[in-house]
């Protein structure tokens, strides 16, 4: 039928394409990615002969988004796993308060403070600290796990009672407290290379190498695609799929207690009423965008990672363009239905 | 009503699925399509119930030429498919089930319940069914969701049933239930294409036969001018084997024993052993506990009371992994829905079982693993294509080799197979019971579960019979056959066992 080879290769490289398109979750959404960056670019007002000055704005806009993004992005990479496991996870805005009050208690250079007053100081407090802070929050999430196997909870509902709970109870203790972050532990997440403040991005795309490791390569992160698959085979398989479904939500207290150390550096204090607060479904929307499916077994860190980075991109455009504040949330929503949709489509081909 | 089917051709890609078949079924008559897994059986009927569309070739009903686009096509036509996989909500009683997406309303929208029931039951009555409607759907046993999914045909004035392998998950009791079902239907002039492997089955119970191999038209005819062994012969193209495959050898050390296990009503004071090297079957009805038994023994955690020993060692196992770390391998039954793992491709859902066997500190042993893989694929004549594929690609023959190899590759001393072959076409099932055989040289201690008194008969070395949750008796040399078998599972006691339930 072609007539001659240019379009039979043409032809061929469409058809790439649309299969690519149509089948790979990775592929559309890392195409509709480059699509957003691009209209970004643009609304920067790219032009040659200020190269220079663009550049350095296009970098600096870059550094900013990525930066403000990495703790949402690290719990999302822990909701990613979470839902892959045909579960869910409500509670990682409230486990980062609490691990972020307990932080703050421990470094406190007041009068209050934990270890200042068993005469740790310095960088060993520091590191103490966050020590603590980690273990802290993989033990809020390991107690999500031990009600949702042990117990027999639903995760939705577990979640939902230590969502509340986890504030609660922090708020509650925090009252009139205001503990003093000490300024060495600022650099944590400030510290400049060149003139950019890049750590929190390190940290986040450092962790991220790891657990796309884990995911692929480990037990652990096959058995987690099994679980949430097929529940049954996994186990018939000799699979321990409590133990699975418990340290999936540990390692999601993990990646939570990250995200809080990196609050706590950016900015020395957290608002314990109102952070972290609908970081669950920010990171819910990013997961689902970059192909993790709802219903268990599907899903990447390199789809999440993309999902995240589709919704902040799409934030920073809109703002550019000066879309009015209060319809930025609807795009949320419209790209949410649009990648579900998409996804939809790409299961039946 | 006549249906003919001609010249049917069906290609996917570039696998002919159907070539040139002609198939033709009326009221009044069973007629059986056969083939092994891949055939095309199922393809062409779904041809016929319009869930596919032919690439050629023409369907008549009742002389005049039809279009099938879709299902409703064909169901109003009179044609009704049922498949494999029941087409039931669980949660609601029978008479919704019968009229769902079609409720009998009152005025203002309101459901006719009292109708709906009545309805429901004038047909039951009209087949013989004694069955209450307003029974939950969850409380039936499969023969009667069977049973009620014909009748909803019924109710909609199918008078041509497709039913795909009606009796694979069936007890025997359950198929003679669904038998006289068809029985009825068959005198009422409705008239049935009975899809399966059973052959035993067809030359009961069908009036005609047409085989299916690799998509082509083999063999076709009146059953009675046939018998098992020529069926199986244009099934498979080939001579089968239909002599026992037991080899007399010397018991092997014990390797498991169990002392006065009990669950609840699942099973009750159930003491046995199993030795290196042997072949122990375990069957009996629907309801007999041999399923949660072994699951238990597998990890399953149900276990009231009485004690497990492996190697003479008293153990505890607490959960699947603990099993699979002892030693203790265990297919299960429902491939589908235990099996296999859809969002796993083919190379993952043979490994999984040995993932935390050969990892290193977690991390997956990916040389390892594709060397046992390769072992297996070649030793189980796995076909496939690629690695990576998704584990729906193959056929369901192929699938079962796969659960299998997964289990294989972790050398597990003693292999549960809970219902091997089921949904398993002849020559796979060949291949299997060689595997099983293979495995019992091998000095591993095999137990099957399977409800299939014949295949009992022709592999195992010696069988349990459970009846209610209790060993019922148990069958060897002698009395190990068919006829031993159904007495013990129907209840009847052993002259120097004591009954139990």
């Amino acid at each position: 039928m072609q007539k001659d080879k240019s379009q039979n290769t043409e032809q061929g490289f469409l058809q790439w394409f649309l299969k690519k398109w149509s089948t790979e979750p990775i592929f559309s959404t890392g195409i509709a990615l480059i699509v957003m960056i691009v209209l970004q670019t643009w609304s920067l007002g790219f032009d040659y002969d200020s190269f220079g000055s663009w550049f350095f704005t296009w970098t600096n806009n870059w550094v900013n988004i990525l930066r403000n993004n990495a703790g949402v992005g690290l719990i999302a990479l822990g909701m990613s796993f979470v839902i892959m496991s045909a579960g869910i996870d409500l509670s990682v805005g409230s486990t980062m308060v609490a691990v972020g009050a307990a932080l703050m208690m421990l470094i406190d250079r007041g009068p209050n403070g934990i270890l200042i007053n068993l005469g740790i100081e310095g960088i060993p407090a520091i590191l103490i600290a966050i020590l603590l802070s980690l273990v802290f929050g993989y033990f809020l999430g390991n107690l999500n796990g031990i009600l949702i196997t042990r117990g027999g909870i639903p995760p939705f509902v577990v979640t939902l009672a230590t969502m509340k709970l986890y504030r609660s109870v922090t708020q509650h203790f925090m009252q009139g407290y205001n503990p003093r972050v000490p300024l060495e532990f600022l650099p944590i997440s400030n510290f400049q290379i060149g003139s950019y403040r890049v750590m929190p991005i390190i940290y986040w795309l450092l962790i991220a190498a790891g657990l796309y490791f884990i995911s692929k390569r480990t037990t652990f992160g096959r058995q987690i695609i099994a679980v949430g698959s097929n529940e049954r085979s996994a186990n018939l398989s000799g699979v321990n799929v409590k133990k699975v479904k418990r340290r999936v939500y540990a390692i999601t207290g993990l990646l939570v207690s990250f995200a809080a150390i990196i609050q706590v550096s950016r900015i020395g204090s957290m608002d314990y009423a109102n952070a972290g607060s609908g970081y669950e479904m920010e990171a819910i929307a990013a997961a689902v965008v970059g192909g993790t499916s709802m219903s268990g077994g599907r899903g990447t860190v390199l789809g999440t990672i993309l999902g995240v980075l589709i919704i902040a991109v799409m934030n920073n455009l809109l703002n550019l363009l000066g879309v009015p504040p209060f319809l930025r949330e609807a795009f949320k929503g419209l790209i949410l239905i649009g990648a579900v949709l998409m996804q939809k489509k790409q299961k039946t081909v | 009503m006549k249906i003919e089917m001609k010249n049917i051709y069906k290609s996917f890609g570039a696998t002919e699925a159907v070539k040139d078949v002609s198939f033709s079924v009326a009221g009044g008559e069973v007629c059986a399509l056969i083939g092994e897994n891949g055939a095309g059986k199922s393809t062409l009927m779904n041809i016929l119930g319009g869930v596919l569309p032919a690439d050629k070739g023409k369907i008549l009903v009742d002389g005049q030429q039809v279009d099938f686009n879709r299902p409703a096509d064909s169901l109003s036509a009179g044609i009704a498919f049922i498949h494999q996989e029941l087409n039931l909500i669980n949660d609601l009683p029978i008479y919704e089930n019968m009229f769902l997406g079609r409720e009998l309303k009152k005025k203002g929208g309101i459901l006719d319940l009292e109708k709906m029931v009545e309805k429901t039951q004038n047909v039951f009555d009209a087949m013989e069914i004694k069955l209450d409607p307003k029974t939950m759907v969850r409380d039936l046993d499969t023969s009667y969701k069977q049973i009620v999914e014909i009748s909803r045909a019924i109710m909609m004035d199918a008078s041509i049933i497709i039913m795909d392998e009606p009796t694979s998950s069936l007890t025997d009791q359950e198929i003679e239930r669904v038998f006289e079902m068809m029985g009825t239907l068959k005198r009422q002039n409705v008239g049935i294409v009975f899809i399966s492997h059973k052959l035993n089955e067809v030359i009961e119970f069908c009036d005609r036969y047409s085989v299916l191999r690799n998509g082509e038209l083999v063999a076709e005819g009146l059953v009675k001018d046939v018998d098992v062994d020529q069926l199986a012969k244009s099934m498979v193209g080939h001579e089968l084997r239909t002599i026992s495959l037991q080899i007399k050898k010397e018991k092997g050390a014990e390797v498991l024993r169990v002392e006065d296990l009990s669950y609840n009503n699942d099973f009750k004071n159930i003491s046995f052993s199993v030795h290196k090297g042997e072949i122990l079957g375990v069957t009996g009805l629907l309801g007999d506990g041999r399923r949660e038994l072994f699951q238990a023994i597998f990890g399953s955690g149900q276990i009231e009371s009485g004690s497990l020993y492996l190697n003479n060692q008293k153990v505890q196992i607490k959960n699947t992994a603990d099993a699979l770390q002892r030693g203790i391998g265990y297919l299960p039954r429902n491939r589908k829905e235990n099996g296999i793992i859809k969002d796993l491709n083919v190379f993952e859902n043979a490994s999984i079982v040995t993932w935390p066997l050969f990892d290193h500190l977690g991390v997956i042993d990916q040389e390892k693993q594709e060397r046992k893989f390769e072992e297996q694929v070649k030793k189980l004549r796995i076909k496939m294509r690629k690695r990576s594929d998704p584990i729906n690609s193959l056929s369901g023959g192929n699938q079962q080799k796969i659960v299998l190899a997964k289990w294989l590759s972790a050398n597990p001393e003693i292999f549960i197979l809970d219902n091997p072959t089921q949904g398993v076409d002849v020559g796979a099932k060949e291949d299997i019971y060689d595997i099983i055989l293979e495995l019992a040289e091998e000095d591993i201690a095999v137990v099957i579960l399977s409800s299939e008194a014949k295949e009992i008969v022709r592999i195992c070395d010696r069988a349990l019979v459970m009846y209610h949750g209790v060993i019922q008796g148990e069958v060897k040399d002698k009395t190990m056959n068919e006829h031993e078998i159904m007495r013990l599972a129907t209840g009847a006691g052993m002259n120097s066992v004591q009954e139990g339930a």
